[in-house]
């Protein structure tokens, strides 16, 4: 069977966002700029629940 | 490797030949997935109180007015020279330096690096950190060597009977 690497894929792409948003969180809050922090933080949470959503669909395609 | 019954079927029933490793493989890819989502949620709550702090920030204390603090009187002050202080309260340190006859700039001096304090040098006109030799420029705040990104938040002083008060810490112009 061939395997499907899609899923692995987007889950890393989703944490390489991660690392660049909460990256950009930090910076922002130190510049103050809070509405940045906010925005940052809801993508973050966002990105989540996405995450979820890859690993349910992805999880039992292709294997072995 | 076990039978409806949960029993181990004889023929498999040894030391060498009872590893099954059919499904090793997309356990292995499910596995990393997993890993993956919970690194999101990791990331999801690790943001959170970041947004807190920054909703706080954003709701009325947005440049904030503190009473007023007196530093030193000019008297103890020479030209080029510092003295530390603490301001907005008792635990953040920070820097007066007199550069002119008429002249005062202050910073909170925790290094924007690693939070080291900073000192002024008055032979080198600089202030620098001595933890990994950042360097900043005293007229700005703003890092000129070494590892530190962000400028000092720089104080706004004012000179008042003969001495120097501590007005307000200056929002960044980023
Ligand atoms: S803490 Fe100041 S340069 Fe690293």
């Amino acid at each position: 069977m061939k395997r499907s690497y899609l899923g692995v894929i987007i889950l890393c792409l989703i944490l390489a966002m991660n690392i660049v948003f909460t990256q950009l969180i930090v910076h922002q809050y130190y510049h103050e700029n809070y509405q940045n922090v906010l925005i940052y933080m809801g993508i973050n949470i966002i990105l989540f629940p996405i995450a979820i959503l890859v690993y349910k669909k992805e999880k039992n395609k292709g294997g072995s | 490797m076990t039978n409806k019954n949960g029993k181990i079927p004889e023929k498999d029933d040894n030391y060498t030949n009872n590893i099954n490793r059919n499904n090793d493989r997309s356990l292995d890819r499910r596995g990393f997935m997993k890993t993956l989502a919970g690194a999101a949620g990791v990331f999801a709550v690790a943001s959170l109180p970041w947004g807190t702090l920054a909703a706080k920030e954003l709701m009325g204390l947005a440049d904030k007015e503190y009473p007023h603090k007196k530093i030193v009187d000019i008297k103890d002050i020479a030209v080029g020279e510092s003295v530390e202080f603490h301001f907005p309260s008792d635990h953040d340190s920070a820097v007066l330096i007199r550069l002119e006859e008429n002249k005062y700039v202050a910073y909170q001096n925790a290094c924007t690096h690693l939070r080291c304090p900073v000192y002024w040098v008055k032979e080198q006109k600089e202030m620098v950190c001595p933890c990994h030799h950042g360097k900043f420029d005293v007229n700005t705040g703003a890092p000129t060597a070494g590892p530190p990104r962000r400028p000092l938040p720089e104080i706004v002083v004012h000179q008042e009977d003969e001495a120097i008060f501590a007005v307000r810490v200056k929002r960044y112009e980023a």
